[in-house]
């Protein structure tokens, strides 16, 4: 039992690290799938593009702070395209993610040129900062820390304008949204590409933590993220848009260690599937079980057609 | 046309004063001289043309209103009343035909640029507000109708001190729940919000879709006394459907029979004055008895 609790505090630095880095694609799933009522999978696709999309840039000697904001215009464009499918041709906002995915695959393939493209001479936006030897991690979470921050607090500023309530009353009542004078169709344009916006930048940091990109590397993610938002949720709530903003980021760190956890113990990595499906369903089943009537509106959203 | 307006507040406070009647809008109206607010003309629409289920809704409707007009929809079902308040609104787009309101041709615009000259009341107190959202947003959103939202900051002390006292008016206690989640509020609670955000910026055009019908008696009453006198102390041009032949006999200067998605018949003026239950059944093909019941 010691080794264990030894292995996760080992694991811990790089584990905050790598959930930090995660927390967007949380938030990418988050924003659509909560504030616009639009549930979409574009992430799994944009994450990898915003990974590809940085790698290539930094190799061709594009620094790393023009690189990033290089992956989220990408990763806009890839949430544009999937709410363009979802409004122009009445496709469900689901199989829409999926299609936008699915083609994303080629495209990384095509802009990467190989399945996987190191990144080890080019300097990454973590080596901007440096504490000296050993501080890899905790240079990560500062930098990673401080972006996180700013994302945060710009969100709840916009959700705090006008503008931002208006889109949340697109999410909530479409047609009640667009009878006030909101023009929904922008609204979920800006949302649905803001999140893929964040699903890549959640790539490119990625791509810059771990040193190299690999195409396959969004695969499997939206089941972790969406658990990570259910625990959020669970332990925060969602009644308030604060709440509602701030369960993605908290709910990736404490999924991520929790994940770390179950690898200290001796789990193995692909064992790790049927524990994250385990946590969802014990965070979307456990209110249900226990009766609770008002949280059982967590596992039965209104899905929009 | 200069006419004084009464200031939002008096008016809502005077809605569920309960030793004021309501209001007789007919005895100030028409005004001859009132410009028009809405002209539709030879309006068409139908559904699933070509195939074995084809419907003509609206066939060839023509209507105009006055500034001011407060005009009572009857008809049967399957008429053209839901179609052409949805017309109106922009929900539905029509086949052929113009409409005009405060003239400016809204045909072919979209609902949310519609929306700076339309407010309407649904059936379903659902539809109306956005139910996850607070009363304080709500609001936000319905003052926003006319304007376009910017990257301001949304619910500032001032509006919400400006809500909070539109709604204490109300006297249902909304002002005090200001921060509660709509969904929390019972139909008439709803249905009273969703009249106040209707008006908050006068409308060119209010539309009422049947909305005390989903209401028990008690509370129906007091939405539609309050709708009637915001209605005529505001002079807002009004299109109210309706399926009680009673309220079309008391409310409103003018009523406007559909069937078949044409206007059947048009009485306004003296002419109303003299109408009653019994003339307007005459003059339905099938007599409802529903309607007769004012069910």
């Amino acid at each position: 039992m010691n080794e264990v609790i030894s292995t996760f505090i080992a694991l811990i630095p790089v584990t905050l690290a790598q959930s930090l880095i995660l927390s967007f694609v949380v938030l990418a799933i988050m924003i659509p799938f909560r504030i616009l009522s639009f549930p979409d999978l574009t992430s799994e696709g944009a994450y990898p593009l915003g990974g590809a999309v940085c790698a290539i840039a930094m190799v061709s000697g594009v620094p790393a702070y023009l690189a990033i904001p290089l992956a989220v215009a990408a990763g806009f464009v890839a949430g544009c395209a999937t709410a363009l499918i979802h409004l122009r041709f009445k496709i469900h906002t689901l199989l829409a993610g999926i299609l936008v995915t699915t083609m994303l695959y080629s495209v990384n393939l095509r802009i990467l040129g190989k399945p996987n493209v190191p990144l080890f001479k080019e300097t990454k936006l973590f080596d901007y900062l440096d504490l000296g030897k050993g501080m890899n991690n905790l240079e990560k979470i500062l930098i990673v820390g401080l972006l996180m921050g700013v994302v945060g607090f710009g969100l709840r500023l916009w959700f705090m304008t006008e503008r931002g309530i208006a889109m949340r009353a697109v999410g909530d009542n479409p047609d009640m949204a667009e009878a006030q004078g909101n023009n929904v169709d922008r609204a979920i344009f800006l949302g649905v590409g803001a999140a893929g916006g964040c699903a890549a930048l959640s790539g490119s940091l990625m791509v810059q933590s771990q040193a190299f990109v690999d195409v396959n590397m969004g695969i499997g993610l939206l089941i972790n993220a969406l658990a990570a938002l259910m625990i959020g949720e669970t332990i925060l709530g969602r009644r308030k848009i604060s709440q509602q903003l701030l369960a993605p980021f908290v709910g990736s760190l404490i999924y991520y260690q929790l994940i770390s956890f179950c690898l200290a113990a001796g789990l193995a990595p692909s064992d790790l599937k049927i524990a994250t499906g385990i946590f969802v369903l014990v965070m979307l089943g456990a209110p249900i079980l226990k009766g609770k009537r008002n949280t059982t509106r967590l596992a039965k959203e209104s899905i929009r057609e | 046309m200069l006419r004084s307006r009464p200031a939002l507040l008096d008016v809502i406070a005077s809605w569920t004063d309960p030793f004021l009647s309501a209001p007789r809008v007919a005895d100030s109206f028409p005004n001859k001289w009132a410009p028009e607010m809405l002209n539709i003309t030879n309006l068409r629409r139908t559904f699933f043309a070509g195939t074995a289920d084809e419907k003509v809704a609206l066939d060839g409707l023509s209507l105009s209103l006055g500034k001011g007009e407060f005009g009572v929809i009857i008809g049967s079902n399957g008429a053209g009343k839901s179609t052409l308040l949805n017309a109106i609104s922009g929900a539905l787009q029509v086949d052929e035909g113009t409409i005009t309101i405060a003239d400016d041709d809204v045909t072919r615009m979209p609902v949310h640029d519609r929306a700076r000259h339309v407010a309407r009341v649904f059936q379903d107190p659902m539809k109306g507000t956005a139910s996850g959202m607070t009363i304080a947003e709500n609001m936000l959103l319905a003052e926003l109708r006319t304007s376009k939202a910017r990257l301001k900051p949304g619910l500032t002390r001032k509006r919400l001190d400006n809500y909070r006292e539109q709604l204490s008016y109300l006297k249902l206690g909304l002002e005090d729940r200001m921060d509660t989640q709509v969904s929390l509020l019972s139909g008439g609670q709803r249905q009273s919000l969703s009249l106040v955000m209707a008006v908050i910026k006068e409308p060119d055009i209010l539309l009422l879709d049947e909305h005390t019908a989903a209401l028990d008696p008690r509370t129906a009453n007091l939405v539609l006394n309050a709708t009637l006198r915001a209605v005529s102390a505001l002079k807002l041009t009004t299109l109210m459907v309706s399926h009680n032949m009673q309220h079309a006999v008391d409310y409103g200067n003018r009523i406007l029979m559909l069937e078949a998605g044409k206007v059947k018949l048009d009485i306004s003026g003296a002419e109303k004055e003299g109408v009653s239950v019994q003339s307007l059944t005459n003059h339905f093909a099938i007599k409802s008895d529903r309607m007769l019941l004012g069910a």
